[in-house]
């Protein structure tokens, strides 16, 4: 093996002093070592936001049956459930809270505050993040924001219960919701998650722009990271834009404003457009470096480059510029100006066409491939499948008229799934395991791996894909007894199927929960490049890498799809490899 | 490096070339243009359309002075212009799709 | 390729050649300003929108805000842009003594600035100009004062944690941390300012005078 690939030094880095325990896991500066901390923290909150469709699935399963009581509804407050019975107020907060946190709190840290921190420095070559103590920041404002937004379930009157998108005016005036202190809290907790995003976002940006290793040009960076440098860029231009909204909102609240009130002049359309202008890049916000993972793994496990690599980043670009031209799809019910609506609707169609470019270098990728359907493999595929689903369901509502009919009801939750779980979610379990070893030094159990994959896809469909119907058929949101509407009866059994579903679905995240912990303690040592890839992370960089990453700062010669090239004897050839790379004697795992 | 070298040979000018008496012309063109700014409601009597354009216009100058000289951006590299501009189309699409509507 | 493009930039002035071309601190301040734009976007905007939806709702320039007195802040302000960047132009050449007394003038006349809004806010509200719907009673309605208060209100917080740095750097430059070599806490600290400035500049026009 050439010598590029197997030197480590215990410490890569100028200082030599050893770090105290707290500098060095707690308040850290070390980029792995935050991304490692954002991982924990919003696992947990995937969990919470978990459970709280557990509690939406029980409700919308038994809507009026007092034989059904919630299990371990005792453990709630009377004021959230009582006698087993969720109460209508606790389900709309259990709504909002889900969507909030589940996409504040998890996807969105799981995809950039974990891989944007782990990935970016590994990625291009670079020792550490442009600036090491706003990275620390960063973390330690996210936190405590966690913490305000779960402060705000055990406050007098509940939690937020307006719906994540909370629409003034009835986020705008306690005496709709009852909710007091919980909004208040919701707000203040995401304007401070928007700062810790703001400061992740500058130094993301910074550090692809100028802390490139030698010959690392532009068109060499792997797509993750030209994933998370564009989505950075989508962060730091459309979150100022939510902040400026939750803060008109939160003075409507508090001092009184009126921004939003209209019996004082205010314009509850308003809010509707300053969010949906944040709130639909912070979708591409959220599928964008899922796709840069996934093309990571799908090239590393077919053996192949990525078809159509130029191509590929030309599309995530374009799909974060177009981004900005669709808001108003989201609004196409308001009574908005037809020809605004229309503009909408064709930017909305034009945005699928770089994403189905996307989908069609994949394909071309894995076509003829070398393939490897190991668990990250598994991942990455799916995710190409369901997000296919989920874009062609967002095909129908992007088509204003078709959208009359489907705006608010469960077709768009269908959609959002597809693409959030079916997408996001996917992309970031297979991530998890792509780079688990890198992180830990250690593998996954691949059997467990597995049968989470299979369990997870299965149910992941046979809870979502029911909704397509239930949208048609009229099923509308947020609804905490659909039966008081005679058309809406017959779907009893449908939406107790559904239920029944996703609680196999939740209770199968257990197991990839055990094996992330347990492969921790037990797992298999890892080499330090499991996967035969290509790009530095793996090849010049030990699992996991020391302090400062690199014994010397790394060459790059190459790009990083250079997979069964003829011009090598093995079928990957390292970015920092100068000369043709013999194969390597560790095993990848191929299973 | 490069640029430490650059200083030792550029003295009071620094690679960019501004001189402090540029930024006192630049400081009596911003206080002008601000006299004539505030002449324009209250003196001049100007049509209510025309005074917001030629408003519009003074305060853009005005701006413009400032990011080229006092923030040094006309000796930039052009990369850093191009990346400072990105923002101003998205400001401009939000208020100016938003005022459709009302 | 250049052998010293991954050298982890500490402050210092190193401007690579690989990347944007200014040094890490340089670019981030820029960057974070390119978020700021998008932040005052949505209040300035937002005033904007509704004002054009409910044009009653507001006065004409001069019913109901001062603008002479603001005028002459605004005066004030561009000033300690100008001495901003003459503290600037000292370090560069390594003169520490003009260099702490242009920064010390920047922070006093940003202070002044911060001093003349307290006052106008106390003389608004105590003729009926407040930012809540309850105690409104001055000329237009609520969502005047509503606006008014929040996009300067936010202006002048940006204005204050600008004094802030500015004393802090007051500080370091009497310990004699910057040198002509390495003073990129001046010029980012210099950036933001005008930033702020430069905001105040819009905000002025199309607050008080149009």
């Amino acid at each position: 093996m050439a010598t590029t690939l197997t030197e480590h030094a215990p410490h890569a880095d100028a200082h030599h002093h050893e770090l105290s325990f707290v500098r060095k896991y707690i308040f850290s500066e070390d980029h792995k070592i935050i991304g490692i901390q954002f991982l924990f923290m919003s696992l947990f909150f995937l969990l919470v936001g978990g459970l709280l469709a557990a509690i939406m699935r029980w409700q919308l399963a038994y809507p009026t049956d007092a034989a059904n009581p919630l299990p371990g509804g005792g453990l709630f407050p009377e004021t959230m459930v009582n006698n087993g019975i969720i109460l209508p107020e606790f389900y709309n907060s259990a709504v909002t809270m889900h969507g909030t946190i589940m996409i504040f709190f998890a996807i969105m840290p799981l995809l950039v505050g974990v891989f944007a921190n782990y990935l970016i420095p590994l990625q291009i070559g670079a020792p550490d993040m442009a600036f090491p103590k706003l990275n620390m920041a960063s973390f330690w404002t996210a936190f405590p924001a966690g913490l305000i937004m779960l402060a705000g379930f055990f406050v007098e009157g509940g939690h937020s219960s307006a719906g994540w998108t909370q629409y003034a005016p009835l986020s705008a005036d306690p005496e709709w919701t009852g909710v007091y202190a919980g909004q208040r809290l919701w707000l203040i907790s995401m304007i401070i998650l928007g700062f810790a995003s703001l400061m992740g976002a500058v130094n993301y940006i910074t550090t692809v722009i100028n802390m490139r290793a030698p010959g690392m040009t532009w068109f060499r960076i792997p797509l993750p990271t030209w994933a998370l440098f564009i989505t950075a860029i989508l962060i730091l231009l459309a979150i100022p834009v939510l902040t400026g909204a939750l803060i008109m909102l939160l003075f409507d609240q508090t001092i009184g404003t009126t921004f939003f009130a209209s019996a004082t002049g205010g314009e509850p359309l308003l809010w509707q457009h300053m969010f949906w202008f944040f709130g639909h890049p912070e979708v591409y916000i959220l599928i964008l470096p899922g796709m840069g993972f996934v093309s990571e793994i799908i090239a590393a496990g077919s053996r192949k480059p990525i078809f159509g690599y130029a191509a590929m980043v030309l599309a995530i670009i374009a799909i974060a510029f177009i981004g900005w031209l669709v808001w108003g799809h989201h609004m196409f019910q308001s009574g908005m100006n037809p020809m605004l609506g229309m503009s909408f609707m064709v930017t909305t169609m034009i945005i699928a066409v770089p994403s189905a470019i996307k989908v069609f270098n994949w394909l071309g990728t894995m076509w003829r491939g070398d393939l490897h359907f190991h668990t990250p493999m598994l991942h990455a595929v799916a995710f190409v499948a369901m997000f296919v689903i989920g874009g062609l369901s967002g095909v129908f509502v992007a088509s204003t008229p078709v959208d009359i009919f489907l705006h608010d009801t469960y077709f768009v939750v269908a959609h959002i799934h597809y693409v959030l779980f079916g997408g996001s979610l996917f992309a970031i379990f297979g991530a998890i395991t792509f780079w688990y070893p890198k992180m830990f030094g250690r593998m996954m159990n691949s059997t467990l791996g597995k049968i989470h994959f299979w369990l997870t896809l299965i149910f992941f469909n046979l809870v979502f894909f029911p909704m397509h119907n239930l949208g048609i058929a009229g099923m509308m949101r947020r609804i905490y007894d659909f039966t008081q509407y005679e058309y809406l009866a017959p779907f009893q059994g449908l939406q107790l199927f559904i239920s029944w579903s996703a609680f196999v679905l939740i209770g199968a995240q257990f197991i990839f929960a055990f094996n992330f912990l347990y492969s921790l303690f037990r797992g298999e040592k890892a080499p330090q490049n499991p996967w035969h890839a290509n790009s530095l992370e793996w090849t010049a960089a030990p699992s996991p890498p020391p302090h400062g990453n690199f014994a010397h700062t790394p060459t790059v010669y190459r790009g990083p799809y250079e997979y069964s090239h003829p011009d090598t004897p093995g079928d990957y050839w390292p970015q920092n490899e100068p000369g043709p790379a013999a194969p390597a004697p560790e095993p990848v795992y191929a299973e | 490096m490069e640029y430490a070298e650059a200083q030792a040979g550029a003295g009071a000018a620094h690679e960019g070339g501004t001189s402090t008496k540029a930024y006192f012309v630049v400081f009596g063109t911003l206080a002008v243009l601000t006299v004539i700014e505030v002449l324009i409601p209250t003196r001049l009597g100007f049509p209510k359309n025309v005074q917001i354009i030629l408003l519009v216009f003074l305060a853009l100058w005005k701006a413009l002075l400032v990011a080229l000289y006092y923030m040094h951006l006309r000796y930039e590299p052009k990369r850093l212009k191009w990346m400072v501009i990105a923002p101003f189309p998205l400001a401009v699409i939000l208020v100016m799709a938003v005022l459709t509507e009302f | 390729m250049t052998t010293h493009a991954a050298a982890l930039d500490r402050g210092g002035m190193d401007a690579t050649e690989v990347g944007m071309g200014v040094y890490n601190m340089k670019l981030g301040m820029w960057v974070f300003l390119l978020s700021e734009v998008m932040f005052f976007t949505s209040l300035i905007g937002s005033y904007i929108i509704l004002r054009s939806a409910h044009p009653d709702m507001f006065a004409q320039p001069g019913e109901v805000l001062a603008v002479n007195l603001t005028a002459f802040n605004t005066f004030l302000l561009i000033c300690s842009s100008v001495t901003m960047v003459l503290a600037f132009a000292a370090i560069e050449r390594g003169d520490q003594a003009k260099l702490k007394a242009w920064l010390i003038a920047t922070a006093l006349i940003g202070m002044s600035f911060l001093g003349v809004q307290v006052y106008e806010y106390i003389q608004l509200s105590s003729h009926g100009f407040v930012p809540s719907v309850e105690g409104y009673s001055a000329a237009g309605a609520p969502l005047y004062g509503s606006t008014f208060y929040t996009m300067t209100g936010f202006h002048g917080f940006h204005v204050f944690v600008g004094v802030l740095a500015l004393w802090y750097l007051v500080i370091q430059a009497f310990r004699g941390k910057y040198t002509v070599a390495n003073h990129g806490a001046v010029e980012i600290t210099g950036l933001y300012w005008h930033f702020v400035d430069l905001v105040w500049i819009i905000l002025f026009t199309i607050v008080y005078l149009i």
